[in-house]
C-alpha cells in the first residue's frame, strides 16, 4: 500500500493539473478509507473523449467505490476529479448529474412504485424546469413539458429496445431488462459520460451481445462509458482500454492484450506463481 | 402522467363536486353540515400527511403544530386588532411556510423514525409554549375574543357558511395535490422514496424537495387550523397535541396513503364512526364515550391492518380489479 506522504501524490496531482482543461474527465490521486479499510488509494484516469473503459478487478478492489466517489455519492478523502475542465470533487450527486456524468447501480435501483416509462421519465429530470406551483396548478407550461419529457423517455426507451414495455410495472421486468431500464434512465440525463455498475452481472448471453451492441451505440453517440464488470469475455471483447484495480490500487492499464498478459495482473486473480 | 387536459373530464370527481354542493341543500341538518365542516378540516390535514408519508416517504408528525400555529397566529393577531381575519389567514400561513421552512432545513435531515421523533418534540414543545405564554395565548384557558371571519361585507356567521369555505379550501388542496402527484415533482418524490441513490443519479435534489413538500403540507396545515379558529372564535392549546395527530394517523391508515383518495376516505369514516359510536353508545355508556372510542378504533386499525393493509381505498381498488379480471374472463368464455 501507498503510504499518504508518497511522492507520487504530489507530482501526480501538480503535473496533470496542467491538462486538466482538454480531457473529458480526469481522475487523479483519488483516496478513499472507510475504518481501517482503503478502498481506493491513489488511483489516477484520465479520458480524453468518447470511447469504452472497462474496470476491472476482484471483489472488493474499489471498483464500485471509484463510482461511487466520483459521482458525489461519496466525499473523497483525497484527490480530485475534474469533468470537461471543471473540478467537480465532493460535488454532491444531483449537482454531478446536472453537468453531464450519469450512472447506472449493480442492483438496478429502479423506482418500483413506478411505471417503465415514468421510471424513463424521472430519469429526464435534469431536463425539466417545472416548479412546484406550475406543477400544482396545472400550467400549460407545466403540460408542455411534460409531453416533452414522455416523447425524450419513450426515446431513451426506444434506444434500449424497451418501447414494447413502457407502459408496464416495473417489476414484472426480468433481470436483463432491468438492467436495460437502469441504462434508459441514466440516459435522461443527457450523460456525456456514463458509468456501468456490473451491466453484464446475471444476464443470459444473448441479453450480454444486445448490451455490447447498446454500448456500441452509445459511443456512436459520443458518449463516454466506463465499465466496471467481472465478466471477463464481454470486457476484453468490448473495450479497447482496460483498467485492473486491485485493494484500491491501479495496478494495470492498456488494451485488452497488454492487461491480460501483465504479470501483477495475473498475481492477482491467480495468485503468485512459485 | 397520464391525460392531457387542464381539467379532465373525471366522472367520479365531478359525482363528488355535486355532491359536496348540494348535500346541505338535501339534507337541511345542521347537524351533518357541521360534521362535514369538520372531515374538510381534518382532511386537509391528512392529505398533506398522507402525501408527505405515503408519497415522499417522510415520517413526519409535526401537523397538529402547523394546524395549531395556524389557529393561533391569526387568532390572536385579530383578536387584538392588529390584523382583519381575512389577511390573517394569510399572515399565517406565511409565518408557518417560514417557521416550517426553519425548523425542516435540519429536521429533515433526519429518516424515517429519527425524523418522526424530532417532529414529535415540535409537536410537544409547541404545546408547552402555547400553554405557557399566557399573555399571549390565553394560556390552558385559551384564546378568546376572535372576531367573525368577513370577506368583504360577508360575514360568515353559519355553520353553511363554513361548510362551503372549508371544503373550497380541502378540494382546492385535493386538486393541487393530486396535480403534484402526477408531475414532474410527484415522481420525483416518489423516486426519492423508492431509491434515494438512484433519485440522486439522475440530479433529482432530494433535499430541496424534502423541504417544498414539507412547507406545503405546513401550509395546507395551516389554512385548515386558521379555518377552524375563526369558526369556534376559540382556541385551546389541547386542540393541537397528540390526540390530534392519533386521529390523523388513525384516518390515514384507516383510508390508505396509496392515492390522495386515501386519506380523505379515512377522514370521512373515522369521524362518522365517532359520531355514530358517540350518538348509540352515549346512551349505553354515557360515561365512557372516549374509552368506548379508543377501544373501538384500536381494534378497527387492527383489523385494517392486518386484512388491507393498503386501507380502505387500497382494498377496494383491489376488489374493483378482481371484479373486472372475472368480468374479463366470463366475457372470454361466453364469446
Amino acid at each position: 500500500m501507498i503510504a499518504s506522504g508518497d511522492p507520487r501524490h504530489k507530482s501526480g496531482q501538480s503535473s496533470s493539473k496542467v491538462g486538466v482543461g482538454s480531457s473529458l474527465f480526469e481522475v487523479i490521486q483519488l483516496e478513499k478509507s472507510f475504518g481501517g479499510i482503503r478502498a481506493l488509494c491513489g488511483v489516477s484516469l484520465r479520458l480524453e473523449k468518447e470511447g469504452i473503459v472497462s474496470i476491472i478487478g476482484p471483489n472488493g478492489a474499489g471498483k464500485t467505490t471509484f463510482i461511487n466517489v466520483t459521482t458525489g455519492m461519496y466525499f473523497p478523502d483525497e484527490g480530485d476529479v475534474y469533468f470537461q475542465g471543471q473540478n467537480i470533487t465532493g460535488l454532491p450527486a444531483h449537482m454531478v448529474a446536472h453537468l453531464g456524468i450519469s450512472r447506472t447501480f449493480q442492483l438496478e435501483e429502479l423506482f418500483s412504485s413506478m411505471t417503465v416509462l415514468e421510471n424513463a421519465m424521472v430519469g429526464c429530470h435534469t431536463g425539466s424546469r417545472t416548479g412546484m406551483f406550475a406543477a400544482g396548478f396545472r400550467l400549460r407550461s407545466a403540460r408542455e413539458e411534460e409531453n416533452r419529457t414522455r416523447g425524450e423517455a419513450l426515446e431513451n426507451l426506444r434506444m434500449v429496445g424497451l418501447e414494447h414495455r413502457a407502459a408496464d410495472d416495473v417489476n414484472s421486468l426480468p433481470l436483463g431488462e432491468r438492467k436495460m431500464l437502469g441504462i434508459a434512465r441514466s440516459l435522461g440525463v443527457k450523460p456525456n459520460l456514463i458509468m456501468l455498475d456490473e451491466p453484464a452481472s446475471g444476464l443470459a448471453a444473448h441479453e450480454i451481445a444486445k448490451l455490447g451492441d447498446l454500448v456500441q451505440k452509445l459511443v456512436e453517440n459520443r458518449l463516454a462509458v466506463i465499465i466496471v464488470e467481472h465478466n471477463m469475455p464481454f470486457v476484453m471483447s468490448i473495450s479497447k482500454r482496460v483498467i485492473v484495480l486491485d485493494y484500491g490500487r491501479k495496478i494495470a492499464d492498456g488494451s485488452p492484450d497488454d492487461v491480460r498478459a501483465d504479470p501483477g495482473v495475473i498475481k492477482a486473480y491467480l495468485g503468485e506463481e512459485d | 402522467m397520464k391525460e392531457d387536459g387542464r381539467f379532465k373530464t373525471n366522472i367520479p370527481w365531478l359525482i363528488f363536486l355535486t355532491a359536496i354542493i348540494v348535500l346541505p341543500i338535501i339534507v337541511r341538518s345542521n347537524y351533518i353540515v357541521s360534521v362535514m365542516f369538520f372531515v374538510a378540516i381534518y382532511g386537509m390535514l391528512s392529505i398533506g400527511m398522507g402525501l408527505l408519508m405515503g408519497q415522499a416517504g417522510l415520517f413526519s408528525l409535526a401537523h397538529p403544530t402547523w394546524f395549531g400555529l395556524g389557529a393561533y397566529i391569526p387568532g390572536i393577531l385579530s383578536a387584538r386588532g392588529i390584523i382583519p381575519p381575512l389577511p390573517g389567514i394569510f399572515v399565517g400561513a406565511i409565518c408557518v411556510a417560514l417557521i416550517a421552512y426553519i425548523v425542516g432545513a435540519p429536521v429533515l435531515r433526519l429518516r424515517g423514525f429519527y425524523l418522526a421523533c424530532a417532529t414529535f418534540a415540535i409537536i410537544l414543545i409547541a404545546q408547552v409554549v402555547a400553554a405557557q405564554l399566557t399573555n399571549l395565548t390565553g394560556g390552558p384557558e385559551g384564546l378568546v375574543g376572535i372576531p367573525a371571519l368577513s370577506l368583504g361585507g360577508f360575514v360568515f356567521k353559519t355553520d353553511l357558511h363554513f361548510y362551503y369555505l372549508s371544503w373550497a379550501f380541502c378540494l382546492g388542496c385535493y386538486w393541487f395535490c393530486s396535480n403534484l402527484i402526477n408531475s414532474r415533482i410527484g415522481c420525483a418524490m416518489k423516486s426519492f422514496h423508492d431509491s434515494e441513490v438512484a433519485s440522486q443519479s439522475i440530479g433529482v435534489n432530494v433535499a430541496k424537495y424534502k423541504l417544498q413538500i414539507f412547507i406545503l403540507t405546513a401550509v395546507m396545515a395551516s389554512f385548515a387550523g386558521s379555518i377552524f379558529c375563526f369558526y369556534l372564535r376559540f382556541a385551546v392549546p389541547d386542540s393541537f397535541g397528540f390526540p390530534l395527530l392519533v386521529e390523523l394517523l388513525m384516518m390515514i391508515i384507516i383510508g390508505g396513503v396509496g392515492h390522495l383518495r386515501g386519506p380523505l376516505t379515512g377522514t370521512f369514516v373515522v369521524l362518522w364512526l365517532t359520531e355514530l359510536i358517540h350518538g348509540y353508545l352515549g346512551k349505553i355508556f354515557p360515561v365512557m364515550t372516549s374509552e368506548v372510542d379508543a377501544i373501538f378504533f384500536g381494534i378497527l386499525i387492527i383489523i385494517v391492518l392486518i386484512f388491507m393493509p393498503r386501507g380502505l381505498t387500497g382494498w377496494i381498488d383491489q376488489l374493483i380489479n378482481l371484479g373486472r379480471k372475472l368480468y374479463d374472463r366470463f366475457r372470454g368464455s361466453t364469446t
